[in-house]
Parts: structure tokens; C-alpha cells; sequence
């Protein structure tokens, strides 16, 4: 049977297998763009995997409970009245308090991995968030691309070297976030916060606003643009006029 | 003349109510009228969302919409639905003639539903209403941005109903203690009573800083209080403390009255006495006291907190809310189920909340969080909690306790479709949110471009929306057709009830019991259908 159909139309699996890849694709958990985002990855396929297996036992036991006891038209009497098990009890207690503790571990080591500010980035690069768009400044290349509602900017960062990305807000709340690498971090007023990113892959990403902020939140969003070193540093040499 | 006197007086008798019961109904009844408008405006989202680009709604609009859909289901349906049902229930369910404090009673139900209807008002005021989200995070909310009178009137209506939560609190927790009847001892207290009694707690922990922050928030509108303005030493991050630390243990009040009607209902339709009581009553004082250390994991992404403690601490709540999970299997193993349809809910309610206790656990990890934060996997994941859970378990309750409230028994075939069109609509909306998520999507947006999976996905979840509309429909056909039926009721109409609610007529007279069964466990009235089997227990 599976072969005849296999030989019926030997193109489904192909067409399945394409569309599932092309759909993988664009889930950045699955293909992060930046060093951080690989670290980040991790903690995502551990998690759900471990979710997965709690979400496989509880549902066949709620399932199997559901169609083995089931009242039927036949049933007669009472169900046994048990109505404590120590021991079933205490197991369900510390099985999910040593998986919690588990995963606890994992999250708090790589969100240190992740949080950490290295020394000596390669570049800086400011971040200013402000309804409803974004600027981002090269300190000491005195370039400047800042956008509008209406046109977008493009923040530049080279591949493989980590920059160095400080984070302000002009007015209220934002979030600075791109999907590709895993990452968001606020833009408050008052306050200024500091992440390392390291791109691993060329090209655009789509960044967005991702903390509500009023009438144009949905449009404040940005391009992320990697390219390879070289280009970058010819870029920030011509005062970023350059081609990218 | 005498029609109209007699009006008057059904008029007047109900604006003056202080019995339980009557109070009860009338939240019960306030929250359903704030659901169906909550519910409209959750169709306009999904209808505006349903292309991208689209142009349905202006961004001004549309931010009010998310604003009051949020609010209503937060602060006027979830939470109140139960303060209602508890309002009915505890003194039924503990022997009691009436709660402790009845005037009192009576103020917090009007302070809630004009709290509601001054948030509502809002729409008509110049500018519209508040549109600063159900959070209102400063400065977004100050003067300067949100210039309209609508963010006072949402202010305002808050304050009222944070007020009437508090009142409520107090008179659950005072009836709980002191007007239990003879033979009612703490330990065998309906697990319903008990989780409302953790509630109670948790509101007299967490509303307090809920009105001392809108209370402040006024204050920087019109005095300029500068509490969180940071060009004059405010801080825009304490706004969040504040609020959040109102907010984590308020998502607990909108769950554990219904952990509680989950634990009732399972016991009643699997034949069995709940497994493990005292595990479930501990649990929820567990989760209650953790709830109350957990407020900065939604704050993970402002860089300014603790995240390790706040993870930690969050990571510890899935601990006792997997015991319940055990305990509703526990008493379905080996029991007698009967799938009427408050026990469809009661499992669509679990296959639900499960998918949402597990994306919890997930975005409690501050590297997970870092990219599911304010996207559509939050939405997704509250929905699963409070959408899939809260509701789903709300819906048991009313299709449970109808015929206690109005001695009308809703009809079971239209039910069970009802819970069908619920569940597969439900799920099919929210599912794909979680993808959207992952995929970048941020929440609180009023389009979005149509790259990625983006368009079929949402498409996907204003069908299930759609379905979802249906089974309220559905809902509404029923409550309309059985009341027209109106078949008498028995006093046990589910042939199998626990509780004392179930020993008296349906509906209770006026003080409830003319006289009550004797109580010598914690389901009184199966030992007095059950006397060959009362010495079996132990």
C-alpha cells in the first residue's frame, strides 16, 4: 500500500519536504543569524522539546482515562472511592521540581552567556528609538541614518565581529527587536541599556518596534543589512555614502 | 397602575439586593453583557488582521479596540465572573444563610459595574478612549500622549473595580472563616471554596498597589506628580514593578476560581471524591504565596531587573499547578465519567490550559523570552491561560451551576455542539499565533507586512475567530430556548452532586436550607445519597 502510492505519486513527498524546508526557513529559531541567536536556539530546542514530552504523557493520560472509564449504558455501582495515593502524590511533586530545576539551570548559564558585555567591540553603534522610528549613529564616523514614520532606516553591522549596540528612547517605551537574531531588549526613556550582537549571516532582516507606543507602533520598524567586513569598512570610510 | 407598581418593585428589588444569590446573578450577568461587547470587538481585531495592509480600522481605532477588548476580559469578565459564581456558591457550599457582610456586598457589585460602564464611557469622550493598552505602561499613558479624557475614565473605572475587588475579597475571606455551619470544618470545605478563599488573599495582596498606581498615574496627569517622568527623577521602570507586581498575581485570580471549578466538576462526572484534597489545597496556597515573588518576568527585556530570580521563581509555579494537573487525572482514573457537557468543557479546558502552562514554563527562560516577548507567542500563550482555560472552565460553571442559579437546565445537545464549535474554533485562532510569533510578529500592531507565513496564518485565526462567534451564538440560543422550556429542576439535577449546594431546592430559597444533611466529609450530600458506603471513607 505504501509503496503503490509512493509509486503513484513519487512527487508529494518532494512537494512536503520543499515546503516544510521553505517554511523552516523562515522560523529564525531554527536558523539563527547571529552568534548570540545560536546560544539562544539551544534553550528554545531544549525547552520545547521538554514541553513536547510533558504534552505527550498528560494528554494520553488524559486521553486514556477518557476511554477506558467512560460511563457505559451497562455500568452499574459505585467507582472504587480512593481519593489519596502518597506515594503518586510525592512523585508528582518532585518529578516536574527536578525537571524545572534542570531546565532552570540551562536557562540561567546561556542567559549569562548571552548577557555578557564583552571588552573591545569591533563597532558602536547607537540606537535611538522615538515615535515612530528608529536613528542609529556610528560614534566617531559622524554618520548618522535616521528615518521617519514613513521611510525606513537601515542599521549596517559587519559580519562575524561583534558590535556593540547602546539603546536609548526619546519618549516612551520601545523595544528593539529582530526576529532573525533571537533578540529584543527595551528602549526606555531615562535609561540606557547595552547588548553584544554578532551577525553570522549576510543580508536584510526585518526589525521592528516591538513594545506598543502608540498611534504608528506598527510601522516603526528598520532593516538590519550584514555584509562581509571589507564592505563595512569601506562604507563607514566614505561617511557611509558607499555602496553597500 | 398595578402592572407598573409591580415592575417597580422587581426593579427596585434588584437595585437594593443584598442577598447573595441576587448579587451573584447580577455579576454573573454584568460579566456576560462585557463579554458579548469584549467578544465584538475581538472580531474587529481578527477582521483587521485577517489581510495584511489592510485598511479596515484607522491605527487611533484600532488601538482602542485592543485596549477595551484586553480591559474587559481582564478586569470585567475573567475575574468578576468569579467573584459572581463565588458570591452564589461559597455560602451555599459551606451552610451558610447568606455572606457575611450582605451591604457590603451590594457595594462591591455596583462599584464593579460602574467601574465597568465608566471604563466603556470612554468611547464617547472627545479624542476616544483610553488607548494605552490594558497596561498602560508610563509614559504612554501621561498627559503629554494621551491627551483625551478617555485614559481618565479608564483610570477611574480601574480604581473602582480595584475598590470592589478588595470589598469582595474581604467579605470571602470573613464568610469563609466564621459562617461555616456546624460540622463544616475547614477541611472539608468544597476545593471551590478553598481556591476562592487563596484568591481572596492574593486580591487583598495585589489590588492595593494596583490603585496606588493609577492613583499616581492621576497624580502625574493632573499634578504633576512626575512619579514616572524621568527629566524629573521618575522612573519609567517603576511604573512596571508597580503594575506587574498587581498584574502576575492578578492572572492568578483569573485561574485559580477556576482550578476550582475544575476540581468540583471532574469529581461530580468521574463518580469519584476529588484525589488528593489536601495536595489541591496546598497547591493553591503554593501558587497564591508564588505568585506574589514572580512580577518582573515581564520585564525580562528591559534589562533592568533580576532575571534569574524572576525565572527561578516562575520556573517553581509549574511545580503545583502539574499537582492539580495529577490530581484532576488521579480522579478520573478508574472513575465512572460522564461526558455531559459542563465535563466537555472541564476537558477541553485541561488539553487547553495544558498547551498554555507549557509555553509559560518556556517564556519564564529569559533567553526564550528575549524573542517571544511582547510577540504574538504572548498572545498566544495568555490566550491558552485565560481564553482556553479561564473560559473554557467559565463555560463548565455555567452549564453546571445553571440549573442551581435558575432552576433551568440548559439543553445538553445544543451544549455539546456548543463546546465543539469552542474548542476546534478556539484552538485553530490561537495555534497559529504561536507561528506568527516566532516569526516576528509583534503584538499590538495594527498590520503587518505580508511577508513569511504571515498572511495564511492570520487568515487561519479570523476563521477560528469566526467559529469561536458561532459557538457563542449557539450559547445565547440555548440560555434563551431552555429558559423558554423551563422544566422543573430537582435539587441534584446532575443526579451526583458533592456539595451542599445540591441538598437544596434549585433555585435555594431565600436563607438557602430549611434544613442541611449532616456533614461528616467534604461531599456531604453523596453520604446522604450514598449511607451503605459512608463508613468506606476514611
Amino acid at each position: 500500500m505504501v509503496a503503490s502510492l509512493a509509486e503513484l505519486y513519487p512527487e508529494v513527498p518532494f512537494f512536503i519536504g520543499y515546503w516544510l524546508g521553505k517554511g523552516c526557513r523562515r522560523m529564525p529559531v531554527l536558523y539563527p543569524a547571529s552568534l548570540q541567536a545560536a546560544d539562544l536556539r539551544g534553550v528554545w530546542i531544549i525547552f520545547s522539546a521538554a514541553g513536547l514530552l510533558v504534552a505527550i504523557i498528560v494528554y494520553a493520560l488524559i486521553f486514556f482515562s477518557i476511554l477506558r472509564w467512560r460511563r457505559r449504558a451497562h455500568d452499574s455501582g459505585v467507582p472504587p472511592q480512593f481519593k489519596t495515593n502518597a506515594s503518586i502524590e510525592i512523585t508528582s511533586v518532585v518529578i516536574p521540581l527536578i525537571m524545572v530545576i534542570g531546565l532552570f539551570y540551562i536557562s540561567y548559564v546561556r542567559e549569562g552567556v548571552v548577557d555578557f558585555l564583552k571588552p573591545a567591540p569591533y563597532a558602536v553603534v547607537n540606537v535611538r528609538a522615538f515615535r515612530w522610528a528608529w536613528s542609529f549613529s556610528y560614534p566617531g564616523h559622524g554618520i548618522v541614518q535616521a528615518g521617519t514614520p514613513q521611510s525606513q532606516p537601515t542599521l549596517v553591522l559587519p559580519q562575524g565581529k561583534m558590535t556593540q549596540i547602546n539603546l536609548y528612547s526619546d519618549d516612551v517605551d520601545h523595544s528593539f527587536w529582530v526576529p532573525a537574531f533571537l533578540f529584543k531588549r527595551d528602549a526606555l526613556p531615562g535609561y540606557t541599556n547595552h547588548f553584544d550582537v554578532t551577525p553570522t549571516q549576510l543580508g536584510a532582516f526585518r526589525g521592528v518596534c516591538s513594545e506598543y507606543c502608540g498611534l504608528d507602533h506598527a510601522f516603526m520598524t528598520f532593516t538590519v543589512r550584514v555584509v562581509p567586513l571589507a564592505t563595512y569598512d569601506r562604507w563607514l570610510a566614505s561617511g557611509g555614502t558607499a555602496a553597500l | 397602575m398595578v402592572g407598573q407598581r409591580g415592575n417597580r418593585s422587581v426593579m427596585t428589588a434588584w437595585l437594593t439586593a443584598t442577598n447573595h444569590k441576587k448579587i451573584g446573578i447580577l455579576y454573573m450577568t454584568a460579566t456576560g453583557f462585557f463579554f458579548l461587547i469584549a467578544g465584538v470587538l475581538s472580531l474587529v481585531i481578527r477582521a483587521q488582521l485577517a489581510q495584511p495592509n489592510a485598511n479596515l480600522v484607522s491605527p487611533h481605532v484600532y488601538n482602542q479596540i485592543f485596549t477595551l477588548h484586553g480591559t474587559a476580559m481582564i478586569f470585567f469578565v475573567i475575574a468578576p465572573f468569579g467573584f459572581g459564581l463565588a458570591n452564589f456558591l461559597i455560602p451555599l457550599q459551606i451552610g451558610a444563610p447568606d455572606m457575611a457582610f450582605p451591604r457590603l456586598n451590594a457595594v462591591s457589585v455596583w462599584l464593579f459595574i460602574l467601574g465597568g460602564l465608566t471604563v466603556f464611557s470612554g468611547v464617547f469622550a472627545q479624542g476616544g478612549g483610553a488607548f494605552a493598552g490594558w497596561t498602560a505602561f508610563a509614559p504612554l499613558s501621561g498627559i503629554q500622549i494621551a491627551t483625551g479624557v478617555g485614559e481618565d475614565l479608564w483610570i477611574i473605572g480601574l480604581l473602582m473595580a480595584a475598590m470592589s475587588s478588595i470589598l469582595v475579597a474581604i467579605n470571602f475571606v470573613v464568610t469563609t472563616f466564621l459562617y461555616r455551619a456546624p460540622g463544616m470544618t475547614m477541611w472539608r470545605m468544597p476545593i471551590f471554596t478553598w481556591e476562592m478563599l487563596a484568591t481572596s488573599l492574593m486580591i487583598l495582596m495585589a489590588f492595593p498597589p494596583l490603585s496606588a498606581v493609577l492613583f499616581e498615574l492621576l497624580i502625574d496627569r493632573h499634578l504633576n506628580g512626575h512619579f514616572f517622568d524621568p527629566s524629573h527623577g521618575g522612573n519609567v521602570v517603576l511604573y512596571q514593578h508597580l503594575f506587574w507586581f498587581f498584574g502576575h498575581p492578578e492572572v492568578y485570580v483569573m485561574i485559580l476560581p477556576y482550578f476550582g471549578v475544575i476540581s468540583e466538576i471532574v469529581a461530580v462526572f468521574s463518580g469519584k471524591p476529588i484525589f488528593g484534597y489536601v495536595g489541591l489545597v496546598l497547591s493553591a496556597f503554593a501558587i497564591a504565596g508564588l505568585s506574589m515573588g514572580v512580577w518582573a518576568h515581564h520585564m525580562f527585556t528591559t534589562g533592568a531587573v533580576a532575571n534569574g530570580f524572576f525565572a527561578g521563581m516562575s520556573f517553581l509555579i509549574a511545580v503545583p499547578t502539574g499537582v492539580k494537573f495529577f490530581n484532576w487525572i488521579g480522579t478520573m482514573w478508574r472513575g465512572s465519567i460522564r461526558l455531559t457537557t459542563p465535563m466537555l468543557f472541564t476537558i477541553g479546558f485541561m488539553l487547553n490550559f495544558l498547551i498554555g502552562g507549557i509555553t509559560g514554563v518556556m517564556i519564564a527562560s529569559p533567553p526564550i523570552d528575549y524573542h517571544a516577548e511582547d510577540s504574538y507567542y504572548i498572545v498566544a500563550h495568555f490566550h491558552y491561560t485565560l481564553g482556553g482555560g479561564s473560559l473554557f472552565a467559565l463555560l463548565a460553571a455555567l452549564f453546571f451551576w445553571f440549573p442551581k442559579i435558575f432552576g433551568v437546565k440548559l439543553d445538553e445537545r445544543l451544549g455539546k455542539w456548543c463546546f465543539w464549535c469552542m474548542l476546534v474554533g478556539f484552538n485553530v485562532t490561537f495555534l497559529p499565533m504561536h507561528l506568527m510569533g516566532l516569526e516576528g510578529m509583534p503584538r499590538r500592531v495594527v498590520t503587518y507586512p505580508a511577508v513569511g507565513d504571515l498572511p495564511w496564518l492570520n487568515l487561519l485565526a479570523t476563521v477560528g475567530s469566526g467559529i469561536m462567534a458561532i459557538a457563542v451564538v449557539l450559547l445565547v440560543v440555548n440560555i434563551v430556548v431552555s429558559s423558554l422550556a423551563r422544566e422543573p429542576v430537582a435539587d441534584d439535577p446532575w443526579e451526583g452532586g458533592f456539595s451542599l449546594e445540591w441538598a437544596t431546592s434549585s433555585p435555594p430559597p431565600e436563607f438557602n436550607f430549611d434544613q442541611l444533611p449532616p456533614i461528616r466529609s467534604e461531599r456531604p450530600v453523596w453520604d446522604m445519597h450514598h449511607p451503605e458506603l459512608v463508613t468506606m471513607q476514611t
